[in-house]
């Protein structure tokens, strides 16, 4: 496992490169560039912003000085925040994400999974129904609908919580963007988790279980549930990236300051270096976790053997 | 004798102007009868991440808005929109093109040290050095003497017409006359830099725990996308009458969520409304609601050189069919006035122009573009391409301008959504037939309008030049009796508008609401500048 795992590890190198190159290039080939604004500049303080960024040079040398500055773990000068690095940023942001993304995931994969069982052994049931009706608002509702509703009930309502902003890492701030990563998330995972079971619940292999005379429980901790979670594991990768990296709207519906306003707001003023510095943290942190997702099913399936 | 009478003139021009201004407090004044809230700290929404805090760099309204409190010029602006004593207590334009201020020696930086003359020399220069590399450079930097040349590249900043003449007295030297030079000179960006902090800490100089700071404020904290919190600076000269002890600047960009925090009570001053929320939120919060009209213009822009484009019969006849009053109430719906101007109403230096036709029924407009686009041989069914950037403001307007060209003359206007660097682009190019505009005052003088149809100017997109109007420009800016500077540049106005150059739609208004117990808030700021150090709570 540990050769497969520096495999894996070695085959992200050519991945990221190729990644870095692609977003690299396309950013370059966008119209409009970091130094348009509705104020034009002089010439002079244009070549100078240009040489500031190497933004004189031909393309390919900018983009392996870039490559360069990047293997000594330089994510270059942000062209629109001018008192920040790409670093700074990042390092200011990628905290406030994974806390959010983070803590909605481990409640997601605990919530779903134990909601999509208990749906999944009383299905057709009442609980059965109330779990799918609860995941399909989930899935149903964009989160900019949901997002607004959470704070006029709790925020403006009930005066519990505030309606957004961040605060250090005080949990009162964190609740209800955590909720609704969460909310979205369950429902995925919830539903995946019923009709995995479902179907698991229904093979040869469970029917033999249960005619051995196993107690329910034994049946599915013990038999179903790892063969029921593979489908489930395969979701929470991407699911788990876009919480952590890519949760635009909850960011802007609780003004948040994470990865996702950063990225949008680097698209739209044409801050390469930002771009890219975020593309790469994107890119490993995707890398990372469908090795870790490749590994559950080592553990999950006894069939697979790295 | 003519040459006697010439200079008497000019000697009874310049005791005119001759500003002075005496040392007095200049901050948040109270009403008598108001009684102060025991914590006096304000949450206000900035409406984006600024983007530096460097006074050099700053460009946006939001950095704008920090870095005015941060740092004080010699002058600044205060809630009613009048240029009042800053760091100078006094100034006195000793010749056309020559003004001296004298600081005040009480003046300190946050860690102490005195704010002089050779701080604000040190500060213009930087500014308008091309290696700092400033985008505002361009647009004050002409003001001064070799101020031009120096944004260019051509002289070195040490030429610039700045001087200290002794440790309190700044003399500036303008490039022409510049009559409005107090009120420029408010901008934090010509501003005075602590050169020994930004020396120590390079490119960090910025930071919480760095920054050195002349103004009412100083940096306490700042997170990106978070927060920029401003404690008050006890070592500011005029502290004793500074209210609010802690500012907290939100950068939030998206409308309801600004709205939404301001309900929860936890945002007290929104920046600007979400589109389509004004009447419903002028009701629900009738004393908090606040709008006022800015020195701001929305305008569409042609691009006169197009073929299309190049007859003025043709430009003419879109201007006259759009229905300004229906824009201004039916669709925007936001507080904003009808325009029919290049010069907007409250702008000093020159007087609006509207179109004779602006006060024509819309059936007699109609006849006459009409008629117009026959004598230039544009047929019903011609199509025209129209690019804004992507907003749902935006669209609204171009959606009605395109149903207005389409139901009146019987035109076919293609709009096209792009980004907003791809509009700027395509303006700056020259790559579009017609285009969303707007411009905002950066100082409240008719030329920072002009510029936008100015021959040979970085800012006209339009690329039309009327060389006549141009040299009643160029008499305008030498011209050193405001009364005849402003009949100079009206006419210039007048004569550029009947070129047709731009559609003007709308003057800019910015409804917000902000709570009732912010006292020392002014609908006579046009320019939406409030410093934090002019605002109070009043207890509640």
């Amino acid at each position: 496992m540990w050769s497969y795992t520096l495999r894996r590890l070695l085959a992200a190198i050519p991945t990221l490169l190729a990644v870095i190159s692609v977003c690299y290039f396309l950013l370059h080939a966008t119209p409009g560039g970091p130094f348009d604004s509705e104020r034009q500049v002089s010439a002079a303080v244009l070549a100078n912003l240009q040489a500031k960024y190497h933004l004189d040079l031909p393309v390919w040398q900018q983009y392996l000085l870039y490559l360069k500055s990047l293997l000594k773990g330089d994510l270059g000068a942000s062209f629109r925040y001018a008192d920040w690095s790409v670093n700074d940023l990042v390092a200011q942001a990628f905290p406030v994400s994974l806390t959010i993304g983070g803590i909605s995931m481990v409640l997601s994969i605990v919530i779903g999974v134990g909601l999509g069982i208990v749906a999944a052994l009383r299905q057709n049931s009442v609980v059965d129904y109330a779990v799918m009706f609860v995941g399909n608002i989930g899935s149903a509702f964009p989160s900019f609908v949901l997002g607004p509703v959470l704070i006029l009930v709790f925020a403006l309502s009930f005066g519990w919580l505030p309606a957004g902003g961040w605060n250090g890492f005080q949990l009162r701030y964190m609740v209800l963007p955590v909720a609704l990563l969460t909310f979205i998330n369950v429902s995925t995972i919830g539903r995946m988790m019923r009709g995995s079971l479902i179907e698991v619940m229904h093979s040869n292999f469970i029917r033999t279980a249960r005619a051995k005379g196993l107690p329910m429980r034994v049946v599915v901790l013990r038999h179903a549930l790892r063969p029921a979670l593979l489908p489930v594991v395969s979701v929470i990768g991407p699911l788990a990236i876009s919480s952590i990296t890519s949760a635009l709207v909850t960011e802007t519906v609780f003004s948040l300051p994470g990865l996702g306003k950063l990225i949008v707001n680097g698209a739209a003023n044409r801050d390469y270096t930002l771009v890219l510095g975020l593309v790469v943290l994107i890119t490993v942190l995707a890398v990372t976790l469908n090795l870790l997702v490749d590994l559950a099913y080592a553990w999950l399936d006894p069939k697979i053997r790295y | 004798m003519t040459k006697l009478l010439n200079s008497l003139a000019t000697l009874a021009a310049l005791t005119a102007l001759s500003l002075t201004a005496m040392a007095t407090s200049q901050a948040a004044t109270i009403p008598a009868g108001v009684v102060l809230h025991p914590t006096q700290t304000l949450v206000r929404n900035n409406g984006s991440e600024p983007e530096t805090l460097d006074p050099a760099l700053a460009e946006s309204v939001g950095a704008n808005n920090i870095t005015r409190d941060l740092f004080e010029g010699v002058t600044g602006v205060n809630s009613v929109g009048a240029t009042v004593p800053g760091v100078a207590e006094s100034w006195k334009q000793t010749a056309p093109d020559t003004w001296v201020f004298k600081l005040r020696p009480t003046a300190k930086w946050s860690n102490g040290d005195m704010v002089t003359a050779d701080d604000f020399v040190f500060g213009i220069r930087r500014f308008l050095d091309p290696k700092t590399a400033s985008t505002y450079a361009s647009t004050y930097g002409p003001f001064l003497s070799n101020g031009a040349d120096v944004v260019k590249g051509v002289k070195p900043p040490s030429t610039i017409g700045v001087r200290a003449i002794d440790k309190f007295t700044l003399e500036v030297k303008t490039a022409g006359s510049v009559s409005f030079l107090p009120a420029l000179m408010s901008n934090s960006n010509l501003g005075p830099v602590h050169k020994a902090s930004l020396e120590k800490f390079g490119k960090d100089w910025t930071k919480p725990g760095n920054l050195v700071s002349n103004g009412a404020y100083m940096l306490k904290e700042w997170q990106v996308n978070s927060r920029v919190v401003l404690d008050k600076n006890p070592k500011y000269w005029d502290a004793a009458n500074v209210q609010l002890t802690r500012v907290n600047y939100l950068p939030i960009e998206d409308g309801n969520a600004d709205v939404k925090l301001y309900e929860a009570g936890d945002n007290e001053w929104v920046y600007q409304l979400p589109p389509g929320t004004y009447e419903k939120l002028k009701i629900q919060f009738p004393k908090e609601i606040r709008n006022a009209p800015m020195l701001g213009l929305r305008y569409y822009s042609y691009q006169t050189l197009n073929p299309v484009f190049k007859d003025v019969r043709v430009r003419k006849a879109l201007s006259m069919v759009i229905d300004r009053d229906i824009l201004s109430k039916r669709v925007t719906a936001d507080g904003q006035v009808p325009a029919y101007s290049l010069i907007v109403a409250g702008v000093e230096g020159a007087d609006p122009t509207p179109y004779d036709w602006a006060s024509w029924p819309m059936d007699k407009r109609v006849a006459e573009a009409k008629k117009l686009l026959e004598q230039a041989g544009v047929k019903p069914g011609t199509k025209f391409s129209f690019t804004y950037n992507t907003s749902e403001y935006h669209k609204k307007m171009a959606v009605f301008a395109a149903s207005e060209w389409k139901t009146k003359l019987g035109l076919n206007i293609e709009t096209e959504s792009v980004e907003f660097k791809v509009l700027l682009k395509k303006r700056h190019d020259g790559d579009y037939q017609m285009a969303r505009n707007g411009w905002v005052a950066d100082y409240n003088d008719a030329s920072t309008f002009l510029t936008l149809v100015a021959c040979d100017s970085d800012q006209n997109d339009t690329k039309y030049c009327d060389r006549k109007a141009q040299e009643l420009i160029n008499q305008g800016y030498q011209t050193v009796d405001p009364v005849k500077r402003k009949i100079l540049l009206t006419q210039a106005s007048r004569q550029i508008m009947e070129g047709y150059p731009i559609i003007p739609l709308l003057q800019y208004s910015l409804p917000r609401l902000v709570k009732s117990y912010v006292g020392g808030y002014s609908l006579e700021n046009a320019q939406d500048r409030f410093r934090s150090k002019d605002l109070y709570i009043i207890k509640h």
